[in-house]
């Protein structure tokens, strides 16, 4: 994590909390590197969280994202569970090669999300990963994030595809939800300006579709 | 010390086969040094080094044949000698005295074999999943289905067939690998099972199985340890909602093998499998009391990074363990 040498004033408008979720090795880990620090190379599996914390500014804000990564593996729920109280955003990952990756988003992730998530206006975002040999086509992934009103995308942990796309979207999308900034981001509570527009079916692979 | 091994590998500018620690380990950066064992040792050190290891096989006589009697006789020279560190050279012999796997293995001719060749785990799948994913950075682990992967798989394979009820759970894979890099694949079943089914100490399957009701209990003793012990600290961690499933639950999970630099993961298993569990609380609170003061500074977001990256000096064996030997946790535990 890069070294921020601006003292401990508040040097951001907002701070998001950032859950990651899904099947054991979709990369979720690998994703969150990739945002971070622009690295590619092979990872442990998590052991119960792990947390990164970046600095960006999107729309004229100066945002902190503490971005939570958890263990796919199920067993590792008990521990998990905690972390999606208060969350601001959710990514579902799941891997397009392995289509098991991709029903177990509807069998067990959009249930924790149902059970342990706090906000209920909470943003979603379901992220298929990887795009090689894919078991699991672009359509079927838009069409169960249309169907919960979440958000799609589809990007690479090893290419970097549309990884910060990913993360500036749903960051986006929580700046125009006033309940969500309302909690929180226990910052500077300014006018919510108005945010410059994300057109929800903008560029093709790219955007956001809801 | 550590250069010139490392020279022997890799002859001039040539850049082929990348640098290996003392471990096997490929470094990260040449000019790091992870294992803290850059620095040169002087002469008399080696032979302070051969003196121990002549004690130790006088110890454990042929075979470890003398072992059990001598630790009847002497348990407190075999404890200090343990927590000075187990040779090198000596410590896959060592542990599976200490554990008690050996005795297992001795009753149980053949089951291993078994459980490897002729069961099948509904584990296997995520198994594989995470073989590669295990060391990664070890050589004996980075061989695509080399004799490394092979035989990391078979233990956690033969043990996932073997206690059902644990399975496989990710984390095992570390302390399977540890072992393995001291042992054969079939003394490493065993004395996986000799902790997790508690040959010698307070079984560990606890720390597996559904629900994880052990790394609950561990999580949640750690805690008050943490207030007893730098009672400024966990005032500090409450404020800032800090709690030990953020940092601690490998620990516990991975008896330190997960993330802690290699050599200091040793040392920590010499103590661990002759003392059990309490070692990896104390290391613990060492690390945090090492640390305590620029710990209590730090806000919530650098807390806990800095939780999951020590500073060198804190992981340095040599001052962390005699810390930890000082910190009274038996009450507790």
């Amino acid at each position: 994590m890069g070294s921020h040498s601006k003292g401990r004033n508040k040097s951001y408008d907002y701070s998001f909390k950032i859950l990651l979720i899904g099947d054991s090795g979709v990369g979720k880990s690998s994703l969150l590197l990739s945002f971070i620090s622009n690295l590619v190379h092979d990872l442990s599996p998590t052991i119960g969280v792990d947390f990164k914390v970046k600095l960006l500014t999107i729309g004229g804000k100066r945002l902190k994202l503490t971005i939570w990564d958890t263990a796919g593996q199920e067993r590792f729920g008990t521990l998990t569970s905690s972390y999606y109280r208060g969350s601001h955003g959710i990514i579902l990952v799941y891997d397009v090669t392995r289509r098991e990756t991709f029903t177990n988003v509807l069998d067990i992730w959009a249930k924790e999300v149902q059970l342990y998530s706090t906000n209920h206006e909470c943003i979603k975002i379901l992220l298929g990963n990887k795009e090689t040999e894919r078991a699991v086509t672009r359509e079927e992934g838009l069409a169960l994030a249309q169907e919960h009103k979440w958000f799609f995308l589809e990007c690479s942990a090893k290419t970097r595809e549309n990884v910060q796309q990913c993360f500036k979207d749903l960051t986006l999308k929580v700046l125009e939800v006033p309940s969500l900034l309302g909690n929180g981001s226990a910052v500077v509570k300014r006018q919510i300006l108005a945010q410059k527009k994300l057109d929800p079916r903008s560029s093709g692979t790219g955007g956001c579709c809801s | 010390m550590e250069k010139k091994r490392t020279d022997d590998y890799e002859p001039g500018p040539i850049p082929s086969p990348r640098p290996l620690d003392r471990f096997g380990f490929v470094k990260q950066e040449p000019n790091s040094s992870p294992d803290g064992l850059t620095r040169g040792r002087p002469a008399h050190e080696y032979e302070r080094e051969e003196g121990r290891v002549r004690k130790w096989r006088k110890m454990i006589g042929v075979g470890g044949s003398d072992w059990k009697h001598y630790v009847r006789r002497k348990p407190h020279v075999v404890r200090r000698r343990i927590r000075k560190g187990i040779p090198d050279c000596l410590r896959g012999l060592v542990w599976q005295l200490i554990s008690g796997s050996r005795d297992l293995l001795l009753m149980n001719p053949g089951v291993y074999e078994q459980l490897v060749i002729y069961e099948t785990s509904a584990s296997e799948l995520d198994i594989i999943r995470d073989i590669s994913r295990t060391f990664p950075s070890h050589v004996f682990f980075q061989q695509r289905h080399g004799p490394g992967q092979r035989s990391l798989y078979n233990v956690l394979k033969a043990y996932s067939v073997f206690d059902r009820d644990v399975g496989y759970v990710q984390g095992m894979g570390f302390l399977a690998g540890l072992l393995l890099l001291y042992m054969s694949e079939e003394d490493a079943f065993w004395l996986l099972v000799a902790l997790l089914k508690g040959a010698v100490h307070a079984p560990m399957e606890g720390l597996y199985l559904a629900g994880l009701p052990l790394v609950q209990q561990y999580l949640f003793q750690f805690d008050h340890l943490v207030r007893e012990h730098l009672p400024k600290l966990g005032e500090h961690f409450s404020q800032e909602m800090i709690n030990p499933s953020m940092y601690a639950s490998q620990w516990f999970i991975t008896v330190f093998s997960y993330s802690f630099p290699f050599h200091l993961a040793l040392r920590v298993w010499d103590v661990f499998l002759y003392e059990g569990v309490k070692i990896v609380f104390k290391v613990g609170l060492a690390l945090l009391k090492y640390c305590a003061d620029d710990l209590t500074k730090l806000p919530f977001e650098k807390l806990i990074h800095a939780l999951r990256n020590f500073p060198e000096d804190a992981m340095d064996p040599d001052t962390l363990l005699p810390l930890a030997y000082s910190m009274k946790v038996s009450k507790r535990l």
